[in-house]
């Protein structure tokens, strides 16, 4: 898996579990967290089988960010866009949480596909929600309409407390990203995937792809962003966004990948960490193997015992109720 | 306030057969996916090379296909992947409860971290688990990937018994000594377990666990010539779906035998399945594989493996073999958990037979003391409904108390003392 998929695995499931058993409800209370914070619960009782509610909490937003109705700007709307009649905003949103609302899944369509492409796409909430105001301005760009701040310095919220910046304009938008770290070698690892990154945009057949810049300090876009919005230990990382890449379905790729472009790093991050483990692993055997060649031969005999560090294992007490 | 113990911790339970993971203070797991990995070795299978010069070895790997390494599916999508495409190997990390590939253990807790639960290892403390009798090594080496590769911020491994002791938290008062009798798919242990610590001695452990209940069951089908009903490469399947669906434990073998003679309509019950390849429905019929299977617990001598003793005379022994002073304790709450015993009646005839040998032990020590009479011991075999995922559950109660995340291991505890720290695991005031 090279992306994070955009829907929520578990959601998914609980969806297509209910519809196939659409009466036969059974009590459901799940509460989960998600990357970046983002909370969910879950409530279904026998009575209702075909109702569901689902609260999502966001981020808390940095300073430079404002809520309006504890919701990012657009997101009524985008929800009321992409679901339709099968979900019923609930207002106000329960205890702790930024959004409720409720599913009816009787209101789903009939025909098959239709019906997996809306639980997906319900799946999905987290993406529509936090993902409006940036899907607002590059469908903006795909029109090729004046935005009406143009040239001017958005902040979007990515994390908690912390945000990313567009800058739209008529032919393009520039996303920058200062990326922080808690971890000092997750800094390093991720100082030069990103630096990586810029090289391999340069390779031939990635023509197509946004213009990818890093740099250590803020770039010039960023002059008017608020202070504490400047420091990042691993680098400031700006693409540019042109309208070819928001065409059509590419529209959601690009907005989910940009949403969660820290997420993915440091999933990568991750990756790398464990395959450098693989490789430590393998190396540590080898040199295993040397030391043991390098034992004197005190029973030649023995020669099953080729592991001199043998880990302990239980085969000798497996099956040991004789 | 450290936010990560605002947050609901993340409980995985990592067995031979079936992982379950979920978030602390859910009722159910929200995954069970067989521990399984499926891995695309092709670009491994380079020359080795002696020398680690940098460049050259990365290109190789470079050209052998760019995110090599990630190619790789866990659960049933590594068991669908690798059915369908030949360029996947299928590997099981844990065996016999001991994970033996900490690389494709590793890759399988990446997954189920970035793609399963979807949540950031940063922000949450871990509940991992481990089965009794594992070296303390294995331990070190869970706690160097969860704190170096996962950069997690607090980590406790627990033994599984002792958290299926703890599932019993809600339906009575928490009694933290009894006998656990875990039967997973790989493997079957008795355990006893005293004032939340693991007789370690006393341990005993059978070769017979589900799976074999489903071997036998697919060998009982194919002598009785259900077999060419079903597709061949489904028959393990289907044995296994059918063990689920209709089997459970019956009280005696010969009347079981008679009631099915009698009364077939009533006990013989069909099952219906649709062919992968062709699309056409088929449907055989399940007969005395109903009873039959379960029955291997207790009759092993059925399933012909070279093992006799059956599943009471096992835990009886295990008592047996425990502190003298425990035994009446551990008679009086003998937890199940795991799957394979979820068959029905399975504990009602487990605490008859139990209670059979005990009772002839007693009276035989009383026909030799001729005037003492023993004090009545309580058999009790204890069963709830959320056995299946009893280890899971109590994991996600245990991780609720607010004692846990002082009992876990920190970050920074790993990086001032090493991995060694994860050696020990107290039993926490929570779990009373």
């Amino acid at each position: 898996m090279i992306l994070l998929q955009a829907h929520s695995r578990y959601l998914l499931q609980i969806l297509q579990n209910r519809v196939q058993n659409l009466d036969k409800g059974v009590e459901l209370d799940c509460h989960w967290v998600e990357f970046d914070d983002v909370r969910y619960h879950i409530q279904a009782s026998i009575k209702t089988p075909n109702l569901l509610h689902l609260s999502v909490s966001l981020p808390t937003p940095p300073p430079e960010i404002d809520f309006s109705g504890g919701l990012p700007l657009g997101a009524i709307e985008a929800l009321k866009t992409a679901y339709g009649s099968v979900v019923h905003i609930l207002d106000p949103p329960k205890d702790g949480f930024n959004l409720t609302v409720k599913l009816n899944l009787v209101k789903l369509p009939n025909l098959e596909e239709m019906k997996q492409n809306l639980l997906v796409k319900i799946a999905s909430v987290r993406e529509v929600v936090m993902g409006a105001p940036l899907r607002v301005i590059l469908k903006r760009l795909a029109s090729r309409s004046v935005p009406p701040n143009a040239a001017e310095l958005v902040p979007l919220l990515h994390r908690p407390n912390e945000s990313f910046f567009i800058v739209p304009q008529l032919e393009k938008v520039t996303v920058v990203f200062p990326m922080r770290f808690n971890d000092s070698i997750d800094t390093v690892l991720a100082t030069s995937f990103l630096q990586e990154f810029v090289e391999a945009r340069r390779t031939a057949g990635l023509n197509n792809a946004p213009a990818c810049l890093w740099s250590s300090t803020p770039p010039n876009e960023l002059k008017e962003a608020p202070q504490q919005a400047l420091s990042a230990n691993a680098g400031f990382v700006s693409f540019v966004i042109s309208t070819r890449h928001v065409e059509g379905k590419k529209l959601e790729k690009t907005v989910w990948s940009l949403s969660t472009f820290h997420a993915y790093v440091n999933y990568h991050v991750k990756c790398s960490e464990g395959f450098m483990h693989t490789r430590m692993r393998r190396r540590v055997e080898s040199l295993i193997q040397a030391l043991d060649r390098a034992k004197l031969d005190e029973n030649t005999a023995t020669a099953a015992q080729s592991k001199s560090f043998k880990r302990l294992t239980i085969e000798e007490s497996r099956g040991n109720s004789h | 306030m450290d936010p990560s113990t605002s947050r609901p911790a993340v409980v995985i339970d990592n067995g031979t057969g079936y992982t379950k993971m979920g978030f602390a203070g859910n009722v159910e797991p929200f995954f069970n996916v067989p521990t399984v990995v499926a891995l695309n070795d092709s670009f491994l299978s380079q020359p080795a090379r002696n020398s680690l010069k940098g460049s050259t070895s990365w290109l190789t790997q470079h050209s052998a296909g760019v995110m090599a390494d990630l190619d790789f599916h866990i659960g049933e999508d590594a068991m669908s992947k690798s059915r369908s495409s030949g360029i996947y190997n299928l590997t099981h990390p844990i065996k016999h409860g001991q994970v033996e590939n900490w690389d494709a253990m590793e890759r399988f807790w990446q997954q189920c971290i970035y793609n399963y639960l979807r949540c950031d290892p940063e922000d949450h403390y871990f509940l991992l688990t481990e089965s009794p009798l594992t070296a303390p090594e294995s331990r070190e080496y869970t706690g160097e990937i969860m704190f170096e590769t996962f950069n997690v911020p607090g980590l406790y491994i627990a033994v599984q018994p002792v958290l299926a002791l703890a599932a019993g938290y809600t339906t009575n008062k928490c009694e933290m000594t009894g006998v656990v009798v875990d039967v997973g798919d790989g493997a079957t242990h008795v355990v006893p377990v005293a004032e939340g610590y693991v007789i370690g001695s006393s341990i005993k452990s059978i070769s017979i666990s589900g799976k074999d209940v489903t071997f036998f069951i697919q060998q009982l089908m194919r002598e009785r010539g259900e077999h060419i009903n079903i597709p061949p490469e489904d028959s393990l399947e289907v044995a296994r779906k059918v063990k689920e669906t209709f089997c459970y434990t019956c009280a005696d073998i010969v009347k079981e035998f008679n009631k099915h003679d009698k009364e077939p309509a009533k006990y013989i019950k069909k099952w219906k399945g649709i062919k992968p390849k062709t699309g056409a429905p088929y449907s055989c019929d399940v007969g005395y594989e109903r009873f039959l299977g379960p029955e291997v617990f207790f009759n092993p001598e059925i399933y012909n493996k070279g093992f006799k003793t059956p599943l009471p005379s096992v835990i009886d022994k295990c008592i047996q073999s425990a502190p003298i002073d425990t035994r009446r304790a551990l008679y009086k709450n003998i937890v199940l958990s795991g799957g394979s015993t979820a068959f029905k009646d399975f504990h009602r005839r487990l605490q008859r037979e139990v209670k059979k040998i005990v009772g002839a032990r007693v009276n035989a020590s009383e026909a030799k003391f001729n005037n003492l009479k023993a004090q009545p011991v309580e058999v009790n075999v204890v069963s709830h409904p959320i056995q299946k995922h009893a280890v899971w559950f109590g994991g996600s109660v245990l991780a609720s108390t607010q004692e846990f995340f002082a009992a876990c291991h920190t970050k920074a505890e790993y990086e001032e003392y090493g991995a060694s720290i994860c050696r020990t695991n107290p039993v926490f005031k929570g779990m009373y």
